[in-house]
């Protein structure tokens, strides 16, 4: 070969390799920049002109998939949804498709409608395709419980994983921390105020046992002295009115705190954990 | 030339049709389509955002159109407004955006847009009889006001016009006179039958109670009593005064979601444009 055909050579090679594959994808690395940069709206833009201009649907799942993220990064969670299930449709690959349910999963986990989170991963659970996902299903499967406020059920969710996920741990931390509201209300129920001081509310507990004294005694002495209508009278409007405001008091108490302690780990969960999230 | 072979040149030639094209999705044909894409998706901030980046020079009226619409759509109505205007006398689409922006002032209160010039436009009349009624300003009367309207349309409106102008409202004097002569009397009238009857049998049995109490010489609960049931017996005065307002707000309450129901399913008299068909 004489110098003048290998330099037609080296032109066509490099001619093949310096055109546009095509314009679309141009269009999807332009979107795919915007994306990474944060740019979610503009992002969006694009993937629908790709969409919009991709009629061989080749960009379809991608492009999708792409406009789903962005929807989910400005929680907007039911048009996220409605791009992830699109990209499922497009999805060729069953590992396409996996990661469409995954991230359907995720915006339920996200937007706590955690029930249809659960009912999409068991009939992942069920599918042959993805049998060796096991362990990501029982990972997401915890974060479900987590959004759901059901700490003990997620603590069992990670303990599944092998090697043992450091969630686990947290998890049950969080449970342990947790109080029972049934316990709460079951003690102002026998000993009025021990619910409030069983959830650290030391001042309202022995202020809750006070007043249900004073009032008891005053029914019990109106009765005793057969002042009836003072006994009905002091018994129903005050005595009982603090033993149901004490049992409501526990129960709130307790609701309360959980509440404390369950945004407390999620915010821990938000900013200090490392590993994959919602 | 002679020392280029030939198998070569045409092999370089023909790779420049092989490739897909390089389409140009920036082009103003592009934009256009892809805008057009956009407004049937009811995605209308992009849709306005790609129809306003098409040149001036290959805009056109129905762009600037759609551009008003989308606006409209999307509850800015001074946007809206200022595209409708920008179409000129001899477009295609002149009198439809007339109507448009009478609907855009219409939706964003400027009712005294409607009031001035306006006859020519048969939607215009119909919702500026529709601004009287929201508005607190004397109604025409009645002939005049339902000018504009014919067959179920005119039922419809002159209902609205009797409802506006004889409005079924409870009279709070009224009210207060009542629930003063007997207790919760004043809520019933309001028809709040159920807190008219609390009312009635708890001031009564406080009065009752503290009745007997002085009948009996107790002499701590007969005036406990006694101020237990004046404060039922003027609560309950407060009540019905504040019931009648409640019952008033109510009325006008019911009146404007219907007209509003009624403009919508109307859609405020403008025509509906095929432009997603």
């Amino acid at each position: 070969m004489n110098f003048v055909n290998s330099l037609f050579v080296i032109i066509f090679i490099s001619t093949q390799a310096i055109s546009p594959q095509d314009g679309l994808g141009d269009q999807l690395n332009r979107a795919k920049i915007l994306y990474s940069k944060g740019e979610y709206f503009n992002t969006i833009t694009e993937m629908k002109r790709l969409i919009f201009f991709d009629k061989d649907r080749k960009y379809s799942y991608t492009a999708n998939e792409l406009i789903g993220e962005c929807y989910k990064n400005g929680a907007k969670f039911s048009d996220a949804l409605n791009y992830f299930t699109r990209a499922e449709i497009n999805a060729v690959t069953p590992e396409e498709v996996y990661t469409c349910r995954i991230n359907i999963i995720r915006i339920n986990i996200l937007r706590r409608t955690t029930g249809r989170a659960l009912s999409l991963l068991d009939t992942l659970a069920k599918d042959t395709r993805f049998s060796n996902k096991t362990e990501e299903n029982y990972y997401w499967r915890g974060w479900a419980y987590i959004f759901a406020d059901e700490w003990d059920k997620a603590t069992v969710q990670f303990g599944r994983i092998i090697p043992k996920n450091e969630l686990s741990g947290f998890s049950d931390s969080t449970d342990n921390q947790k109080y029972s509201v049934i316990k709460a209300k079951l003690l102002s129920y026998f000993i009025p105020g021990a619910g409030q001081i069983y959830t650290g509310n030391y001042l309202s507990g022995v202020l809750s046992l006070g007043w249900n004294i004073l009032w008891g005694y005053t029914t019990i002495t109106a009765f005793q002295a057969k002042r009836v209508f003072d006994g009905i009278m002091v018994g129903d409007l005050l005595w009982l009115r603090f033993y149901n405001g004490n049992n409501q008091n526990a129960e709130n108490f307790a609701i309360e705190k959980n509440l404390e302690i369950s945004n407390n780990a999620l915010l821990y969960l938000q900013k200090e954990y490392q590993g994959e999230k919602p | 030339m002679k020392n280029i072979p030939l198998p070569f040149l045409f092999l370089i030639f023909l790779q420049n049709f092989s490739f897909p094209q390089d389409v140009n999705l920036y082009s103003a044909e592009n934009r256009k389509q892809f805008a057009d894409y956009l407004y049937c998706q009811k995605d209308y901030l992009r849709a306005i955002d790609e129809y306003e980046e098409i040149p001036s020079s290959v805009s056109n009226d129905t762009i600037r159109f759609k551009i008003g619409l989308a606006y409209l759509k999307m509850g800015k109505y001074d946007s809206a407004s200022v595209s409708f205007t920008q179409i000129g006398v001899n477009s295609y689409f002149f009198n439809n955006a007339k109507m448009e922006f009478f609907k855009s002032q219409f939706l964003s209160g400027n009712f005294d847009t409607l009031d001035h010039g306006t006859n020519n436009y048969l939607t215009a009349r119909q919702l500026n009889a529709f601004a009287y009624l929201f508005d607190y300003k004397p109604l025409p009367t009645k002939n005049i006001f339902l000018s504009p309207f014919e067959g179920n349309d005119k039922i419809a409106v002159s209902d609205f016009y009797e409802r506006k102008l004889n409005p079924p409202y409870k009279n709070e004097l009224t009210a207060v006179i009542l629930s003063t002569l007997i207790p919760g009397a004043g809520k019933i009238y309001t028809k709040e039958y159920s807190d008219g009857i609390i009312a009635f049998l708890v001031t009564g049995l406080m009065g009752y109670i503290s009745y007997t109490d002085f009948k009996a010489d107790h002499k701590f609960r007969d005036w406990l009593f006694a101020g237990l049931t004046a404060f039922f017996y003027g609560g309950n005065i407060y009540g019905s005064a504040t019931s009648a307002q409640i019952y008033n707000a109510h009325v006008n309450f019911q009146l404007n979601s219907d007209m509003k129901l009624f403009l919508e399913d109307k859609d405020y008299f403008v025509p509906d444009y095929e432009f997603c068909k």
